[in-house]
Protein backbone atom coordinates (compact mmCIF):
# COMPACT_ATOMS: atom_id res chain seq x y z
CA UNK A 1 0.00 0.00 0.00
CA UNK A 2 1.12 3.94 -0.39
CA UNK A 3 2.68 5.62 2.43
CA UNK A 4 0.04 7.70 3.72
CA UNK A 5 0.18 9.66 6.33
CA UNK A 6 -3.20 10.83 8.88
CA UNK A 7 -3.80 14.12 9.63
CA UNK A 8 -2.10 14.81 13.36
CA UNK A 9 -5.12 16.29 15.03
CA UNK A 10 -3.78 17.17 18.13
CA UNK A 11 -1.50 19.56 16.18
CA UNK A 12 -3.31 23.25 16.68
CA UNK A 13 -1.77 24.66 13.47
CA UNK A 14 -3.14 22.20 11.92
CA UNK A 15 -6.55 22.84 13.28
CA UNK A 16 -6.41 26.44 12.90
CA UNK A 17 -5.43 25.98 8.80
CA UNK A 18 -7.74 23.11 8.27
CA UNK A 19 -10.80 25.38 10.02
CA UNK A 20 -10.06 27.77 7.27
CA UNK A 21 -10.08 25.07 4.28
CA UNK A 22 -6.56 24.86 4.45
CA UNK A 23 -3.70 22.58 5.47
CA UNK A 24 -4.62 19.69 3.18
CA UNK A 25 -1.31 19.26 2.31
CA UNK A 26 -0.54 18.09 6.11
CA UNK A 27 -1.73 14.51 5.41
CA UNK A 28 -2.31 11.80 3.12
CA UNK A 29 0.59 10.44 0.82
CA UNK A 30 3.61 12.83 0.94
CA UNK A 31 4.44 14.80 -2.40
CA UNK A 32 8.42 14.25 -1.67
CA UNK A 33 9.69 11.73 -2.78
CA UNK A 34 7.11 9.45 -3.05
CA UNK A 35 5.11 11.52 -6.25
CA UNK A 36 7.67 14.13 -7.05
CA UNK A 37 10.39 12.23 -7.73
CA UNK A 38 9.40 9.07 -8.30
CA UNK A 39 5.78 8.82 -10.62
CA UNK A 40 6.18 12.66 -12.24
CA UNK A 41 9.22 11.37 -14.21
CA UNK A 42 7.12 7.90 -14.72
CA UNK A 43 4.67 10.21 -16.52
CA UNK A 44 7.11 12.22 -18.24
CA UNK A 45 8.90 10.02 -19.91
CA UNK A 46 5.63 7.96 -21.17
CA UNK A 47 4.66 12.08 -22.29
CA UNK A 48 7.73 11.98 -24.11
CA UNK A 49 7.67 8.33 -25.55
CA UNK A 50 4.13 9.19 -26.98
CA UNK A 51 5.35 12.02 -28.63
CA UNK A 52 8.07 10.80 -30.41
CA UNK A 53 6.42 7.73 -31.14
CA UNK A 54 4.08 9.90 -32.68
CA UNK A 55 6.36 11.54 -34.71
CA UNK A 56 8.10 8.31 -36.12
CA UNK A 57 5.13 6.83 -37.43
CA UNK A 58 2.90 9.46 -38.29
CA UNK A 59 5.18 12.67 -39.05
CA UNK A 60 4.08 16.18 -40.14
CA UNK A 61 4.02 16.22 -44.16
CA UNK A 62 5.42 19.26 -45.52
CA UNK A 63 2.38 20.98 -47.91
CA UNK A 64 2.53 22.03 -51.11
CA UNK A 65 4.04 25.58 -51.71
CA UNK A 66 0.83 28.37 -51.45
CA UNK A 67 -0.04 29.90 -54.41
CA UNK A 68 -1.75 32.76 -53.99
CA UNK A 69 -3.31 32.79 -57.24
CA UNK A 70 -5.38 29.59 -56.88
CA UNK A 71 -7.78 29.28 -54.42
CA UNK A 72 -7.94 25.48 -53.58
CA UNK A 73 -11.16 23.38 -54.74
CA UNK A 74 -12.01 23.36 -50.59
CA UNK A 75 -11.44 26.32 -48.39
CA UNK A 76 -11.46 25.52 -45.18
CA UNK A 77 -9.59 27.56 -41.65
CA UNK A 78 -8.56 25.41 -38.87
CA UNK A 79 -10.89 22.76 -37.38
CA UNK A 80 -11.19 25.93 -34.35
CA UNK A 81 -12.64 27.72 -36.91
CA UNK A 82 -14.98 26.34 -38.25
CA UNK A 83 -18.05 27.02 -36.49
CA UNK A 84 -17.64 30.68 -37.04
CA UNK A 85 -16.80 29.98 -40.42
CA UNK A 86 -20.00 27.96 -40.97
CA UNK A 87 -21.97 30.98 -39.77
CA UNK A 88 -19.85 33.19 -42.22
CA UNK A 89 -20.63 31.50 -44.88
CA UNK A 90 -24.46 30.90 -44.22
CA UNK A 91 -25.12 34.62 -43.09
CA UNK A 92 -26.90 36.21 -46.41
CA UNK A 93 -24.58 39.07 -46.17
CA UNK A 94 -21.06 39.79 -45.06
CA UNK A 95 -21.86 42.75 -42.56
CA UNK A 96 -24.38 40.03 -41.29
CA UNK A 97 -21.27 37.30 -41.19
CA UNK A 98 -19.19 39.51 -39.08
CA UNK A 99 -21.93 41.03 -36.76
CA UNK A 100 -22.88 37.29 -36.02
CA UNK A 101 -18.54 36.51 -35.66
CA UNK A 102 -18.72 39.47 -33.44
CA UNK A 103 -21.69 38.27 -31.08
CA UNK A 104 -20.25 34.94 -30.45
CA UNK A 105 -17.29 36.67 -27.93
CA UNK A 106 -19.35 39.49 -27.05
CA UNK A 107 -22.22 37.09 -26.11
CA UNK A 108 -20.49 35.26 -23.41
CA UNK A 109 -18.57 38.52 -22.18
CA UNK A 110 -22.83 39.57 -20.90
CA UNK A 111 -23.21 35.43 -19.35
CA UNK A 112 -21.22 36.54 -16.07
CA UNK A 113 -22.97 40.07 -15.55
CA UNK A 114 -26.51 38.14 -16.34
CA UNK A 115 -25.63 35.49 -13.50
CA UNK A 116 -23.22 37.86 -11.38
CA UNK A 117 -26.71 38.25 -9.13
CA UNK A 118 -26.21 33.96 -8.09
CA UNK A 119 -23.91 33.70 -5.36
CA UNK A 120 -23.64 30.01 -6.01
CA UNK A 121 -20.48 28.31 -7.74
CA UNK A 122 -21.98 24.87 -8.13
CA UNK A 123 -23.25 24.81 -11.71
CA UNK A 124 -26.41 23.27 -11.17
CA UNK A 125 -27.34 25.98 -9.25
CA UNK A 126 -26.57 28.90 -11.52
CA UNK A 127 -29.10 27.61 -14.43
CA UNK A 128 -28.83 30.39 -16.66
CA UNK A 129 -25.28 30.08 -16.76
CA UNK A 130 -25.64 26.07 -17.54
CA UNK A 131 -28.32 26.49 -20.08
CA UNK A 132 -26.60 28.90 -22.17
CA UNK A 133 -23.19 26.52 -21.77
CA UNK A 134 -24.59 23.35 -23.13
CA UNK A 135 -26.57 25.11 -25.45
CA UNK A 136 -23.88 27.48 -27.00
CA UNK A 137 -21.55 23.39 -27.01
CA UNK A 138 -24.45 21.81 -28.73
CA UNK A 139 -24.58 24.91 -31.16
CA UNK A 140 -20.91 25.31 -31.67
CA UNK A 141 -20.59 21.50 -32.61
CA UNK A 142 -23.43 21.31 -34.82
CA UNK A 143 -22.12 24.32 -37.23
CA UNK A 144 -18.38 23.13 -36.79
CA UNK A 145 -19.59 19.49 -38.22
CA UNK A 146 -21.76 21.31 -40.73
CA UNK A 147 -18.19 23.28 -42.17
CA UNK A 148 -17.43 20.19 -43.79
CA UNK A 149 -20.62 19.65 -45.77
CA UNK A 150 -21.29 21.54 -49.03
CA UNK A 151 -23.19 25.29 -48.14
CA UNK A 152 -27.08 23.73 -48.65
CA UNK A 153 -26.27 20.64 -46.01
CA UNK A 154 -24.20 23.79 -43.53
CA UNK A 155 -27.49 23.90 -41.37
CA UNK A 156 -29.60 20.68 -41.55
CA UNK A 157 -26.30 18.42 -41.31
CA UNK A 158 -28.20 16.63 -44.65
CA UNK A 159 -30.29 14.61 -42.25
CA UNK A 160 -33.64 16.22 -42.59
CA UNK B 1 18.36 25.14 -81.75
CA UNK B 2 16.84 24.16 -84.76
CA UNK B 3 17.55 20.62 -84.38
CA UNK B 4 15.71 20.77 -81.27
CA UNK B 5 12.92 21.75 -81.91
CA UNK B 6 13.15 19.46 -85.52
CA UNK B 7 13.30 16.87 -83.25
CA UNK B 8 9.85 18.20 -80.83
CA UNK B 9 8.03 18.59 -83.83
CA UNK B 10 8.55 14.94 -84.99
CA UNK B 11 8.05 14.07 -81.93
CA UNK B 12 4.45 15.97 -82.17
CA UNK B 13 3.78 14.15 -85.03
CA UNK B 14 4.51 11.39 -83.86
CA UNK B 15 2.16 11.56 -81.49
CA UNK B 16 -0.76 12.55 -83.29
CA UNK B 17 0.12 9.47 -85.58
CA UNK B 18 -0.20 7.51 -82.54
CA UNK B 19 -2.86 9.43 -81.18
CA UNK B 20 -4.84 9.09 -84.34
CA UNK B 21 -3.94 5.72 -84.71
CA UNK B 22 -5.06 4.69 -81.10
CA UNK B 23 -8.40 6.64 -82.09
CA UNK B 24 -9.20 5.00 -85.15
CA UNK B 25 -8.02 1.39 -83.65
CA UNK B 26 -9.98 2.60 -80.52
CA UNK B 27 -13.43 3.16 -82.82
CA UNK B 28 -13.21 0.42 -85.62
CA UNK B 29 -12.36 -2.05 -83.20
CA UNK B 30 -14.46 -1.44 -80.30
CA UNK B 31 -16.84 1.03 -81.15
CA UNK B 32 -18.52 0.91 -77.09
CA UNK B 33 -15.49 0.82 -75.16
CA UNK B 34 -14.06 4.25 -76.10
CA UNK B 35 -15.87 6.31 -73.56
CA UNK B 36 -13.38 7.56 -71.16
CA UNK B 37 -10.36 9.29 -71.96
CA UNK B 38 -7.42 9.19 -69.42
CA UNK B 39 -5.49 10.06 -73.38
CA UNK B 40 -7.17 13.29 -73.84
CA UNK B 41 -6.37 14.55 -70.14
CA UNK B 42 -2.40 12.93 -71.13
CA UNK B 43 -2.13 15.17 -74.46
CA UNK B 44 -3.17 18.10 -73.20
CA UNK B 45 -2.05 18.49 -69.87
CA UNK B 46 1.50 17.76 -68.18
CA UNK B 47 0.45 18.04 -64.88
CA UNK B 48 -2.92 16.44 -64.61
CA UNK B 49 -3.19 17.91 -61.22
CA UNK B 50 -3.92 21.77 -61.54
CA UNK B 51 -2.58 24.20 -59.07
CA UNK B 52 -5.98 24.37 -57.25
CA UNK B 53 -5.40 21.10 -56.47
CA UNK B 54 -8.30 20.33 -59.14
CA UNK B 55 -7.30 16.91 -61.33
CA UNK B 56 -8.02 17.42 -64.85
CA UNK B 57 -10.46 14.72 -65.52
CA UNK B 58 -13.16 17.47 -63.80
CA UNK B 59 -12.80 19.36 -66.68
CA UNK B 60 -14.64 17.23 -69.19
CA UNK B 61 -16.05 15.11 -66.87
CA UNK B 62 -18.85 17.58 -65.11
CA UNK B 63 -20.63 15.20 -62.76
CA UNK B 64 -19.90 15.19 -59.34
CA UNK B 65 -19.80 11.33 -57.96
CA UNK B 66 -17.91 9.83 -54.58
CA UNK B 67 -14.49 8.39 -55.41
CA UNK B 68 -12.86 6.31 -52.49
CA UNK B 69 -8.89 5.28 -52.07
CA UNK B 70 -7.40 2.92 -49.59
CA UNK B 71 -3.65 2.91 -48.99
CA UNK B 72 -1.09 1.92 -46.41
CA UNK B 73 -1.12 4.21 -43.66
CA UNK B 74 2.70 3.44 -43.94
CA UNK B 75 4.89 1.42 -46.64
CA UNK B 76 8.81 0.64 -46.03
CA UNK B 77 11.14 1.73 -48.92
CA UNK B 78 11.34 -1.03 -51.99
CA UNK B 79 8.21 -2.84 -50.87
CA UNK B 80 5.49 -4.11 -53.44
CA UNK B 81 2.07 -2.38 -51.71
CA UNK B 82 -1.76 -2.18 -53.04
CA UNK B 83 -3.78 0.96 -53.91
CA UNK B 84 -6.88 0.28 -54.12
CA UNK B 85 -9.28 2.55 -55.82
CA UNK B 86 -13.05 2.70 -55.35
CA UNK B 87 -15.63 3.85 -57.91
CA UNK B 88 -18.92 2.53 -56.81
CA UNK B 89 -22.26 3.52 -58.63
CA UNK B 90 -25.36 1.70 -59.53
CA UNK B 91 -24.70 -0.62 -62.16
CA UNK B 92 -28.30 -1.17 -63.24
CA UNK B 93 -28.04 2.59 -64.37
CA UNK B 94 -27.34 2.83 -68.10
CA UNK B 95 -25.40 5.90 -70.02
CA UNK B 96 -26.10 7.45 -73.42
CA UNK B 97 -23.34 6.09 -75.64
CA UNK B 98 -21.94 8.25 -78.69
CA UNK B 99 -24.61 7.13 -81.14
CA UNK B 100 -27.29 8.20 -78.37
CA UNK B 101 -28.12 4.16 -77.78
CA UNK B 102 -27.84 3.25 -74.12
CA UNK B 103 -24.83 0.91 -73.15
CA UNK B 104 -23.11 0.25 -69.44
CA UNK B 105 -20.76 2.64 -67.77
CA UNK B 106 -17.39 2.28 -68.28
CA UNK B 107 -14.76 3.79 -65.60
CA UNK B 108 -11.11 4.94 -65.44
CA UNK B 109 -8.97 6.01 -62.35
CA UNK B 110 -5.55 8.63 -62.08
CA UNK B 111 -3.24 7.67 -59.18
CA UNK B 112 -0.74 10.57 -58.30
CA UNK B 113 1.86 9.34 -56.33
CA UNK B 114 4.81 11.10 -54.51
CA UNK B 115 7.77 11.39 -56.51
CA UNK B 116 9.63 7.89 -56.65
CA UNK B 117 7.05 5.98 -56.14
CA UNK B 118 5.77 3.77 -59.15
CA UNK B 119 3.92 0.27 -60.80
CA UNK B 120 5.61 -2.40 -59.19
CA UNK B 121 6.91 -4.37 -62.11
CA UNK B 122 5.55 -8.11 -63.68
CA UNK B 123 8.11 -9.85 -61.53
CA UNK B 124 7.67 -8.82 -57.77
CA UNK B 125 3.88 -8.68 -58.06
CA UNK B 126 2.35 -11.67 -55.43
CA UNK B 127 0.40 -13.70 -57.33
CA UNK B 128 -2.55 -13.07 -55.21
CA UNK B 129 -1.90 -9.39 -55.95
CA UNK B 130 -2.14 -10.32 -59.58
CA UNK B 131 -5.75 -12.03 -59.11
CA UNK B 132 -7.01 -8.65 -57.82
CA UNK B 133 -5.33 -6.58 -60.51
CA UNK B 134 -7.30 -8.79 -62.91
CA UNK B 135 -6.37 -8.19 -67.00
CA UNK B 136 -5.94 -4.35 -66.15
CA UNK B 137 -3.70 -2.53 -67.75
CA UNK B 138 -2.04 0.26 -66.17
CA UNK B 139 0.23 3.25 -67.61
CA UNK B 140 2.06 6.03 -66.34
CA UNK B 141 1.01 9.11 -67.30
CA UNK B 142 3.83 10.22 -69.17
CA UNK B 143 7.28 8.76 -69.94
CA UNK B 144 8.88 11.28 -67.27
CA UNK B 145 6.03 10.83 -64.58
CA UNK B 146 6.15 7.57 -63.18
CA UNK B 147 4.64 8.14 -60.26
CA UNK B 148 1.55 9.03 -61.87
CA UNK B 149 -0.68 6.31 -62.72
CA UNK B 150 -3.90 6.27 -65.25
CA UNK B 151 -6.10 3.43 -66.29
CA UNK B 152 -8.70 3.06 -68.50
CA UNK B 153 -11.48 3.29 -70.01
CA UNK B 154 -12.63 -0.08 -68.14
CA UNK B 155 -15.88 -1.69 -67.70
CA UNK B 156 -16.88 -0.67 -64.65
CA UNK B 157 -19.06 -3.71 -63.69
CA UNK B 158 -16.13 -5.83 -63.45
CA UNK B 159 -13.85 -3.28 -62.18
CA UNK B 160 -16.12 -0.57 -59.44
CA UNK B 161 -12.37 -1.54 -57.15
CA UNK B 162 -9.29 -1.19 -59.23
CA UNK B 163 -6.19 -2.38 -57.77
CA UNK B 164 -2.84 -1.07 -58.45
CA UNK B 165 0.41 -2.53 -57.29
CA UNK B 166 2.94 -0.06 -56.39
CA UNK B 167 6.47 0.05 -55.81
CA UNK B 168 8.01 2.23 -53.06
CA UNK B 169 10.86 3.74 -53.27
CA UNK B 170 14.20 2.99 -51.91
CA UNK B 171 16.52 6.41 -50.61
CA UNK B 172 19.28 4.30 -49.99
CA UNK B 173 19.55 3.87 -53.63
CA UNK B 174 18.07 7.01 -55.17
CA UNK B 175 19.42 10.13 -53.34
CA UNK B 176 16.50 12.47 -54.29
CA UNK B 177 13.75 10.29 -52.18
CA UNK B 178 13.51 11.11 -48.22
CA UNK B 179 11.42 9.66 -45.62
CA UNK B 180 8.49 11.32 -44.56
CA UNK B 181 5.04 11.69 -45.02
CA UNK B 182 3.82 12.52 -48.80
CA UNK B 183 0.13 13.37 -50.20
CA UNK B 184 -1.39 10.98 -52.93
CA UNK B 185 -4.16 12.05 -55.16
CA UNK B 186 -6.45 10.18 -56.71
CA UNK B 187 -8.56 10.84 -58.82
CA UNK B 188 -12.03 8.41 -60.33
CA UNK B 189 -14.45 8.59 -63.14
CA UNK B 190 -17.41 6.37 -64.24
CA UNK B 191 -19.35 7.17 -67.34
CA UNK B 192 -18.54 9.47 -70.78
CA UNK B 193 -17.12 13.12 -70.45
CA UNK B 194 -19.75 15.80 -71.10
CA UNK B 195 -16.85 18.10 -73.08
CA UNK B 196 -14.09 17.27 -75.68
CA UNK B 197 -11.06 18.93 -74.78
CA UNK B 198 -11.63 21.13 -77.93
CA UNK B 199 -14.57 22.69 -75.80
CA UNK B 200 -17.13 20.89 -78.15
CA UNK B 201 -20.16 19.52 -76.07
CA UNK B 202 -20.79 15.69 -76.39
CA UNK B 203 -23.93 13.88 -76.51
CA UNK B 204 -24.31 13.25 -73.10
CA UNK B 205 -24.60 16.92 -71.53
CA UNK B 206 -27.29 19.26 -71.43
CA UNK B 207 -28.08 21.27 -74.48
CA UNK B 208 -29.03 25.39 -74.01
CA UNK B 209 -30.81 27.76 -76.12
CA UNK B 210 -27.83 30.34 -77.64
CA UNK B 211 -30.51 32.89 -77.96
CA UNK B 212 -33.68 34.58 -76.77
CA UNK B 213 -36.81 33.96 -78.50
CA UNK B 214 -39.96 31.71 -79.83
CA UNK B 215 -39.25 27.84 -81.18
CA UNK B 216 -40.57 27.98 -84.42
CA UNK B 217 -39.54 24.63 -85.98
CA UNK B 218 -38.14 21.41 -84.70
CA UNK B 219 -36.93 18.91 -86.88
CA UNK B 220 -35.49 15.28 -86.54
CA UNK B 221 -31.97 15.04 -87.75
CA UNK B 222 -30.62 11.57 -89.68
CA UNK B 223 -28.76 10.49 -86.58
CA UNK B 224 -31.26 10.28 -84.56
CA UNK B 225 -30.89 14.28 -83.16
CA UNK B 226 -33.01 16.99 -83.72
CA UNK B 227 -32.51 20.44 -84.67
CA UNK B 228 -34.33 23.56 -82.64
CA UNK B 229 -35.01 26.52 -84.46
CA UNK B 230 -35.02 29.27 -82.38
CA UNK B 231 -36.80 32.65 -83.71
CA UNK B 232 -35.61 35.81 -82.23
CA UNK B 233 -37.84 39.03 -81.74
CA UNK B 234 -36.04 40.83 -84.73
CA UNK B 235 -36.96 38.00 -86.91
CA UNK B 236 -33.51 36.01 -86.94
CA UNK B 237 -33.47 32.53 -86.57
CA UNK B 238 -31.22 30.27 -84.97
CA UNK B 239 -30.59 26.31 -85.59
CA UNK B 240 -29.86 24.54 -82.73
CA UNK B 241 -28.16 20.93 -83.49
CA UNK B 242 -28.49 18.54 -81.01
CA UNK B 243 -27.06 15.03 -81.37
CA UNK B 244 -28.80 11.90 -80.56
CA UNK B 245 -28.84 11.21 -76.81
CA UNK B 246 -30.37 14.18 -74.46
CA UNK B 247 -34.22 14.07 -74.56
CA UNK B 248 -36.07 17.34 -75.92
CA UNK B 249 -37.61 19.26 -73.05
CA UNK B 250 -39.05 21.95 -75.37
CA UNK B 251 -42.04 22.20 -77.68
CA UNK B 252 -42.50 24.25 -81.06
CA UNK B 253 -44.37 27.33 -80.02
CA UNK B 254 -42.36 27.76 -76.90
CA UNK B 255 -40.61 30.79 -75.51
CA UNK B 256 -37.17 30.27 -74.54
CA UNK B 257 -34.48 32.59 -73.57
CA UNK B 258 -30.91 32.97 -73.91
CA UNK B 259 -29.49 29.82 -71.61
CA UNK B 260 -32.63 27.80 -71.42
CA UNK B 261 -31.78 23.76 -71.00
CA UNK B 262 -33.66 22.35 -74.12
CA UNK B 263 -32.58 19.16 -73.54
CA UNK B 264 -32.53 17.30 -70.38
CA UNK B 265 -29.02 16.26 -68.63
CA UNK B 266 -28.64 13.12 -69.86
CA UNK B 267 -25.45 12.28 -67.57
CA UNK B 268 -25.68 9.79 -65.10
CA UNK B 269 -21.82 9.26 -64.41
CA UNK B 270 -19.29 11.74 -62.63
CA UNK B 271 -16.02 11.99 -61.39
CA UNK B 272 -14.34 12.39 -58.14
CA UNK B 273 -11.00 13.38 -56.81
CA UNK B 274 -10.04 12.33 -53.08
CA UNK B 275 -6.67 13.20 -51.30
CA UNK B 276 -4.79 10.50 -48.69
CA UNK B 277 -1.45 10.71 -47.15
CA UNK B 278 1.11 8.11 -47.31
CA UNK B 279 4.28 7.71 -44.73
CA UNK B 280 7.55 6.25 -46.51
CA UNK B 281 9.17 4.51 -43.18
CA UNK B 282 12.73 3.99 -42.65
CA UNK B 283 13.21 0.32 -40.97
CA UNK B 284 15.91 2.22 -39.18
CA UNK B 285 13.47 4.01 -37.39
CA UNK B 286 10.91 1.94 -36.24
CA UNK B 287 13.95 -0.13 -34.57
CA UNK B 288 15.15 2.90 -32.91
CA UNK B 289 12.00 3.46 -31.82
CA UNK B 290 11.49 0.33 -30.27
CA UNK B 291 14.51 0.69 -28.35
CA UNK B 292 13.50 4.22 -27.20
CA UNK B 293 9.94 2.65 -26.02
CA UNK B 294 11.93 -0.19 -24.07
CA UNK B 295 14.12 1.83 -22.50
CA UNK B 296 11.44 4.06 -21.39
CA UNK B 297 9.26 1.55 -20.22
CA UNK B 298 12.24 -0.48 -18.17
CA UNK B 299 13.27 2.94 -16.93
CA UNK B 300 9.10 3.90 -15.62
CA UNK B 301 9.17 0.43 -14.09
CA UNK B 302 12.20 0.82 -12.15
CA UNK B 303 11.33 3.96 -10.49
CA UNK B 304 7.75 2.65 -9.36
CA UNK B 305 9.69 -0.66 -8.02
CA UNK B 306 12.07 2.35 -6.36
CA UNK B 307 9.03 3.96 -4.97
CA UNK B 308 7.81 1.00 -3.49
CA UNK B 309 10.95 0.25 -1.95
CA UNK B 310 11.54 3.49 -0.10
CA UNK B 311 7.44 3.42 1.03
CA UNK B 312 8.75 0.31 3.00
CA UNK B 313 11.43 1.97 4.24
CA UNK B 314 9.11 5.10 5.34
CA UNK B 315 7.29 2.87 6.73
CA UNK B 316 9.44 1.15 9.17
CA UNK B 317 10.87 4.12 9.80
CA UNK B 318 8.08 6.02 10.40
CA UNK B 319 9.80 8.94 8.82
CA UNK B 320 7.34 10.94 7.17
Amino acid sequence: MATVKKPDLSDPQLRAKLAKGMGHNYYGEPAWPNDLLYIFPVVILGTIALCVGLAVLDPASIGEPANPFATPLEILPEWYLYPVFNILRVAPNKLLGVVLMGSVPLGLLIVPFIENVNKFQNPFRRPVATTVFLFGTAVTLWLGIGAAFPVSQALTLGLF
Amino acid sequence: MWLRSAQTVTQKVAIAIVAITVLLAGSLALPQAASAYPYYAQEAYKNPREATGRIVCANCHLGAKPTEVEVPQSVLPDTVFEAVVKIPYDTSIQQIQGDGSKGPLNVGAVLMLPEGFKLAPEDRISDEMKEKMGELYVQSYSDDQPNILVVGPIPGEQYQEITFPILSPDPKSDKSIRFGKYSVHVGGNRGRGQVYPTGDKSNDTVYNASATGQIAAISKTEEGGFTVTIKEADGKTIDETIPPGPELLVAEGQDVKSGDALTNNPNVGGFGQVDKEIVLQSPNRIKGLMAFFAMCTLTQIILVLKKKQVEKVQAAEMNF
